[in-house]
């Protein structure tokens, strides 16, 4: 079966920047199972916030909150993404959604689609961090430590370990596009 | 080399304007800022080589240094393929330093950060 037919019987023209797949979504699950499984071990009693970084971590926060079978909260945050500025200057990241729950004395967990060069997970552990949480931990899915720059970082719980690729599907977009896709897949050149 | 350059950088820890030597070098320099990760331009230079009378024979000053990381960062815009002197460099930086903690990004690697961060190479 196609990616595009995975996408529901391919309303979509065929894309050549999806590529083959390298997850399947039966594979996805069964990790996401145990990751959920292990938050649950550790976690047990403790109620964790879960705080899942707009967009791409949406997919996985949905079927990771699922696989954990305590009592835990769910929160969003977004991120303004780096755009090169034409005129020399620089710009500072910032938040377009901040969370809706306090920090203080919580139980929290980052869950990120992926960390690569881990400036993302860096900035909102220092951010989280000043609001006194009673402890930090990130779950990623995917784990790039080909350009990795922050090694400092709480990452406890990891999905995949993945080859220097993009991917597209289970979250990961080309263009805002294909998020949808239940397999994740190789992303081409051009995307 | 680029003309001097000084935004308003927040993160930048140095005394003295950086100029850099190409567009990726700016480029990555604005990333760090952006993510608030300080950071230092060629702040320091090993000696690779001295002669018998303590002259420098050879020498390599890193582009980036992360402070909080430790670490220093080599940026090249070169072809994978043409980088060998450079990583001569860093080989030997690696033997006579082998406390320091470097990484040098390749071309592909910017051009990989910037599919990520939406970066655009200055020509």
């Amino acid at each position: 079966m196609t990616a595009l037919a995975l996408a529901g019987e391919s309303q979509v023209p065929p894309d050549e920047r999806i590529g083959e797949m390298y997850l399947s979504a039966e594979q996805i699950a069964i990790r996401v199972a145990e990751l959920g499984a292990e938050i649950a071990a550790d976690y047990e009693g403790r109620e964790p916030l879960l705080v899942a970084s707009l967009k791409a971590s949406f997919v996985f926060l949905a079927d990771l909150t699922r696989a954990i079978p305590i009592l835990h909260h769910v929160d969003f945050v977004e991120l303004a993404g780096y755009t090169s500025d034409e005129t020399g200057g620089t710009t500072a990241i910032r938040f377009l959604k901040d969370l809706d729950a306090p920090l203080e004395g919580r139980d929290v967990v980052i869950v990120e689609d992926v960390v690569d060069t881990g400036l993302t997970l860096n900035y909102l552990v220092r951010q989280f961090a000043l609001r006194s949480p009673r402890s930090l931990a990130a779950v990623t899915l995917l784990d790039r430590p080909y350009r990795r720059l922050v090694d400092d970082l709480p990452v406890r719980y990891v999905g995949f370990t993945v080859p220097d690729e993009f991917f597209v599907g289970y979250g990961f977009d080309v263009e805002e596009r294909y998020r949808n896709l239940p397999d994740l897949h190789i992303a081409r050149a051009g995307s | 080399m680029l003309a001097p350059e000084t935004p308003d950088f927040q993160a930048y820890r140095g005394t003295e304007p950086p100029v850099f030597q190409n567009g990726a070098e700016l480029e990555c320099a604005k990333i760090l800022d952006y993510y608030g990760v300080p950071w230092l331009y060629e702040p320091r230079t090993f000696e690779l080589e001295v002669d018998e009378d303590g002259r420098v024979l050879e020498a390599f000053a890193p582009d980036f240094y992360l402070p909080e990381q430790d670490l220093y960062l080599e940026i090249t815009v070169m072809k994978q393929s043409l980088v060998t002197r450079k990583n001569r460099k860093l080989r030997k930086l690696k033997e006579r330093y082998p406390d320091v903690n470097i990484k040098l990004f390749y071309k592909r690697d910017i051009e990989r950060l910037g599919q990520r961060y939406g970066l655009k190479l200055a020509s």
